[in-house]
């Protein structure tokens, strides 16, 4: 399973946080020494060591190669218009006009304000209503169990569905409905669009959750809403962290739907705000990169404080579904 | 369980997301099929005709180019993106100075708005302005043409795509290592498994289904690449660097050719479902074997 | 009785989102409104730009200006890239939400017309005075049956601005034909200076020059049989003019980046003497006015061709699209007679002026009064389209057409500039989207 010199003992694989245990400590070596015959101990220490050096350098590397594009606008942000054709390294001459720039041409507050908005609301309607489903269609015990999986195939075979077949549909709709122009135009759609791969989630969970509790909640005669409120919600808040984590992020960045949808720039959100960039600041490219980082940095500082959740609840839903 | 599976309570906990799916998912899906059998454009009233949309489709080269640009990125991505993704898993779980920290980090580009990301790659990718071209031609490499040149933009998508997903794939990977039983693991290798035969024969098979997973999720995120073209290359030049859905898109609201842009979307979907069925056939094959 | 509570808390649960899906499109609702309290008239105004302030600033003023002197009218301007802008407006003509004045291709014009959602606005020119003062054949231009269904937003003048700086610097004379203009290319793309500055990304419509070129070769002629189908797009004629940009582009006419930089970079370009020539129109004097060019700006109407098709000296100064005015203005009297002061005012000698203070020609017949030494730019393009002998084709040839086979044009030639598209190929790739049609 790995390439690490010593074979997992069971405290790594339950807790990767642990600290390390000291290179070469006692319990590790004699285990590897009773399968080969071991070389001199110092020599192998050595050997380990440059070997996890080198594990460790590549994983940095990585790592930076990863975070470098983002790194690269950060610089841009800073130069100066001119510069940036011709001489982008430099870092002697940084300046924060761009910043002046864009704050000055970007509706910030608006376009965070309309965001929020639009991702609370479909993202609890969202949540609700797949977290029922997932709940009905897991648990409870339908007449006809044929139905209970079709239903559930009917939900995720949404998964495969590429929204831009829904556009000009749900438009359509929308206008029946009386709510073009109105943040429910996109609110709809959005929590909707979630379904599939919040059921995905959900009911992958659920179906490793064991039930014990919920019998004996039902034996204490609790009632399907205290059910689910007071025992089911509170075992699945890693995983809907994640289903609300996972679909507040779509709501930031989908740009579809926002951009047929939403026809007042009043309403719009930071994705359609950001597809203006490169008409608004046309070949001011430092000023683009200015807002582009303005955009990013809170998304990203957010998604610090909160990846933690994210990449639990991942271990707990994806893989098992 | 049984005692509150009443067919009202049933009902209460299954109609709200039925109704608004169907409302707003199953039934677009049939609106826009219906659409593509009509000559639907500009601003007239649409005619039925038929399937002469599909029939335009096949004559049309840049359909099949943009079909061909769709699996150039598809095979790159998952080629690429699922071993390296997995690699880069069992990698974040060596014993590593801030591992979690370089997790987290891995991670980020996923939550950012495609968007940003083309927007952001436009600054690496670009011949003349770009970071890359900036880096190689000191070297004395002659300018690449990334994007928008005849041959390289869709493997420059496949690549910014891979940028933005493969902290996510590797994350569900590592939550999957994490997830495999430790007494396995050890067992094997006190049976003197060397740390390939561990990986090839033990975890490797105890992966699949996350592989299959994995997998599931990026092809159909390949099928919704959008925003990078757009940002990008605008599919060009001349429609040499379209997907299907940019160039659903190009037909559909640039050309406002409604009919035929439905047909090509209809296309996508039924690749799309193809894909994740034939996905799913082999796990549930894999699982049961 | 333990079942009989919980079904009502989710009931109640139910109830709650229910109120909440509802509730919020109610709250983002009451902002609408037209006619505000205090008696002030709002109108809006949609355009083909992102930032209509800073990329037309024409339009702009004359917004100001008309508000300034109507406070009782606000006029709300809005605008998206031309693309996007016409998918709000087809998406808009479908469910007859229209806004109430709006920049459209002459093609969708021609539709919405057809689904009865445009206004007449003959009452409403006569009524100001306004027909007179536009040229007839504009008028016509805009007419179907009885009804002037648009007006013109602006004049088309378009050609090649000219760095005549650059031709000096490299010993070269100004062209006048196209094999002067070829040999011009082979010795700029010697020193490694571009000859024609274009920008094909996220402007594949940027091929003003070559869209003359199509009059050059007979367009004019033929214009009617490919509307209805008894000519070819894929004729000799027109594949000896692809025929000569495959020339142009063998010769190093164009920007090695010509694929990836939008039309702004390329304009970037001309103005930091990096071009001898800029694709473009009379839109861009204000930016060459103010940028190290000015001084050497000319402005040419493009080379004539010994194989060419009829008249050769012709310059593309023709009515753009069109401002159309959406038919529920007519409901609503307090906003019809908004729009009518405002079109009244578009077309006065005021506003015009303001547009030639902007570096847009007029419209109407109107005299502007030119600043030689601040408006040079603006009024050698002027120069050349009033020049003694030349004459002007009476549309822009892809302005004829629906938006999809508009869109086939550009790309044909753009295909061929990119060398992506052999001549025959790009004839027949229009061919294809007239046959489609």
């Amino acid at each position: 399973m790995s390439t690490r010199s010593a074979p997992p003992s069971p405290a790594t694989v339950h807790d990767r946080q642990a600290p390390a245990p000291p290179v070469g400590a006692p319990g590790v070596r004699r285990r590897r020494a009773a399968h080969r015959p071991a070389p001199s101990p110092d020599a192998e220490r050595r050997r380990r060591l440059r070997a996890r050096l080198v594990v460790a350098g590549f994983a940095y590397l990585i790592v930076f190669l990863v975070v470098l594009p983002i790194l690269w606008i950060v610089l841009l942000s800073f130069q100066q218009s001119d510069q940036i054709l011709s001489d982008p390294f430099s870092v002697r001459t940084l300046t924060l006009e761009n910043y002046r720039d864009a704050i000055a041409t970007l509706p910030l507050v608006q376009m965070y304000k309309n965001t929020i908005i639009i991702a609370t609301a479909a993202v609890t309607i969202g949540t609700t209503v797949s977290f029922m489903v997932s709940f009905a269609l897991t648990r409870m015990v339908f007449r006809r169990r044929g139905v209970q999986s079709a239903l559930l195939l009917y939900f995720l075979a949404g998964l495969a569905v590429p929204v831009y077949v829904l556009l000009f549909p749900v438009y359509r709709l929308d206008l029946a409905l009386g709510i073009f122009g109105t943040y429910a135009a996109v609110i709809l759609p959005y929590a909707v669009v979630s379904i599939p791969f919040n059921t995905l989630l959900l009911t992958g969970f659920l179906r490793g959750m064991p039930g014990e509790l919920e019998e004996a909640a039902i034996i204490d005669g609790a009632g399907l809403f205290r059910l689910c409120w007071s025992v089911v919600v509170p075992v699945m808040r890693p995983i809907l962290a994640t289903v609300v984590i996972f679909n507040v992020v779509y709501v930031f960045n989908e740009f579809p739907f926002v951009s047929v949808l939403i026809n007042d720039p009043d309403l719009a959100t930071i994705s359609l705000a950001v597809s203006k960039f490169q008409g608004q600041y046309s070949v001011n490219y430092g000023g683009m990169m200015a807002a582009a980082t303005l955009v990013l940095l809170p998304q990203l500082a957010i998604y610090a404080v909160l990846q933690r959740h994210v990449i639990a609840g991942l271990t707990a839903g994806a893989v098992k579904g | 369980m049984i005692w509150l599976s009443s067919r009202s309570r049933i009902a209460v906990m299954v109609l709200p997301a039925l109704v608004l799916f169907t409302a707003f998912f199953a039934y677009p899906v049939l609106y826009g099929t219906g659409y593509s059998l009509t000559d639907a454009q500009g601003f007239s009233e649409p005619r039925l005709i038929g399937l002469d949309n599909y029939a335009t489709l096949g004559d049309d080269p840049f359909f099949w180019l943009s079909l061909k640009n769709t699996v150039i990125i598809l095979v790159v991505s998952v080629a690429f993106l699922v071993p390296a993704s997995f690699a880069l898993a069992l990698l974040m779980q060596q014993r590593i100075r801030a591992a979690g920290a370089l997790r987290a980090l891995l991670f980020g580009p996923a939550i950012v708005a495609p968007i940003l990301v083309g927007l952001v790659w436009v600054f690496i990718l670009d011949p003349r302005v770009g970071l890359l071209n900036r880096l190689l031609v000191p070297l004395g490499i002659p300018e690449i043409q990334w994007i928008g040149g005849d041959s390289l933009t869709p493997y420059s998508i496949a690549l910014v795509f891979s940028w933005a997903s493969i902290g996510f794939a590797m994350t569900i990977f590592y939550a999957g290592l994490q997830q495999l039983p430790g007494d396995v693991m050890e067992a094997s290798s006190l049976d003197g498994a060397t740390r390939w035969q561990q990986l090839l024969h033990v975890t490797v098979p105890m992966m699949r289904e996350t592989v299959g997973i994995v997998s599931i999720l990026l092809v159909t995120n390949v099928f919704k690449i959008f925003e990078l073209v757009y940002m990008l290359t605008g599919g060009g030049p001349v429609h040499r660097s379209e997907t299907l859905v940019s160039y659903m898109y190009f037909v559909t609201f640039t050309s406002q050719r409604y009919g035929s842009g439905m047909a090509i979307a209809v296309v996508v979907l039924v690749l799309g479902a193809l894909t994740s069925l034939a996905y799913l056939v082999l796990a549930r094959r894999g699982r049961s074997a | 009785m333990p079942g009989y509570q919980p079904r009502r808390h989710g009931r109640r649960g139910l109830a709650a989102a229910a109120a909440l899906a509802v509730a919020l499109p109610l709250a983002a609702c009451s902002e609408a409104g037209d006619t505000g309290q205090d008696g002030t008239t709002t109108i809006t105004l949609s355009m083909q730009n992102a930032d209509v302030k800073t990329a037309d600033p024409a339009t702009w003023a004359i917004v100001e200006a008309f508000e300034s002197a109507n406070p009782d009218i606000d006029v709300e301007v809005s605008g998206q890239p031309v693309s996007e802008h016409l998918q709000s407006l087809s998406i808009a003509a479908q469910s007859d939400t229209l806004p109430d004045i709006f920049w459209v291709y002459k093609s969708n014009a021609e539709e919405m017309l057809a689904g009865d959602r445009l206004l007449d606005l003959r009452p409403i020119l006569q009524e100001q005075g306004v027909i007179e003062h536009l040229p007839a054949t504009t008028v016509e231009h805009f007419t179907s049956g009885d009804t002037v269904f648009g007006v013109p937003y602006q004049g088309l003048l378009t050609g090649l601005w000219t760095n005549t700086k650059v031709l000096e610097d490299h010993g070269l004379a100004m062209p006048s034909t196209f094999d002067e203009l070829l040999q011009v290319a082979e010795e700029l793309d010697d020193d490694g200076v571009v000859t024609i500055s274009n920008g094909a990304s996220q402007s594949a419509f940027s091929v003003w020059q070559f869209l003359v070129w199509l009059d050059r070769f007979g367009f004019e002629d033929r214009m009617d049989g490919l509307l209805d189908g008894s000519e070819s797009w894929d004729n000799p004629d027109f594949v000896r003019m692809y025929e000569h940009i495959a020339e142009l582009r063998d010769a190093g006419a164009f920007s090695s980046n010509v694929a990836t930089q939008t039309y702004q970079q390329a304009v970037d370009q001309f103005l930091q003497g990096d071009a001898a020539f800029l694709d473009a129109g009379v839109w861009a004097a204000g930016a060459i006015q103010d940028s190290d060019v000015a001084p050497h700006a000319a402005f040419w109407k493009g080379p004539t061709f010994a194989d060419g098709v009829g008249e050769q000296n012709i310059i593309m100064n023709v009515a753009s699209a069109p401002l159309a005015v959406a038919k529920k203005v007519g409901e609503d009297d307090a906003k019809l007679a908004a729009v009518e002061r405002f079109l009244g005012f578009y077309y006065s000698d005021e506003a015009q002026q303001l547009m030639v203070d902007n570096g847009q020609p007029p419209v109407t017949t109107y005299e502007p009064t030119l600043e030689e030494s601040e408006q040079s730019v603006l009024s050698a393009a002027l120069d050349a389209a009033s020049e003694d002998g030349v004459a002007a084709p009476a549309t822009q040839p892809d302005l004829v057409f629906p938006v999809a086979v508009a869109n086939a044009i550009y790309d044909s030639i753009y295909g061929v500039i990119q060398d992506q598209l052999t001549p025959t190929e790009a004839a027949a790739l229009v061919q294809r989207a007239l046959e489609a049609e």
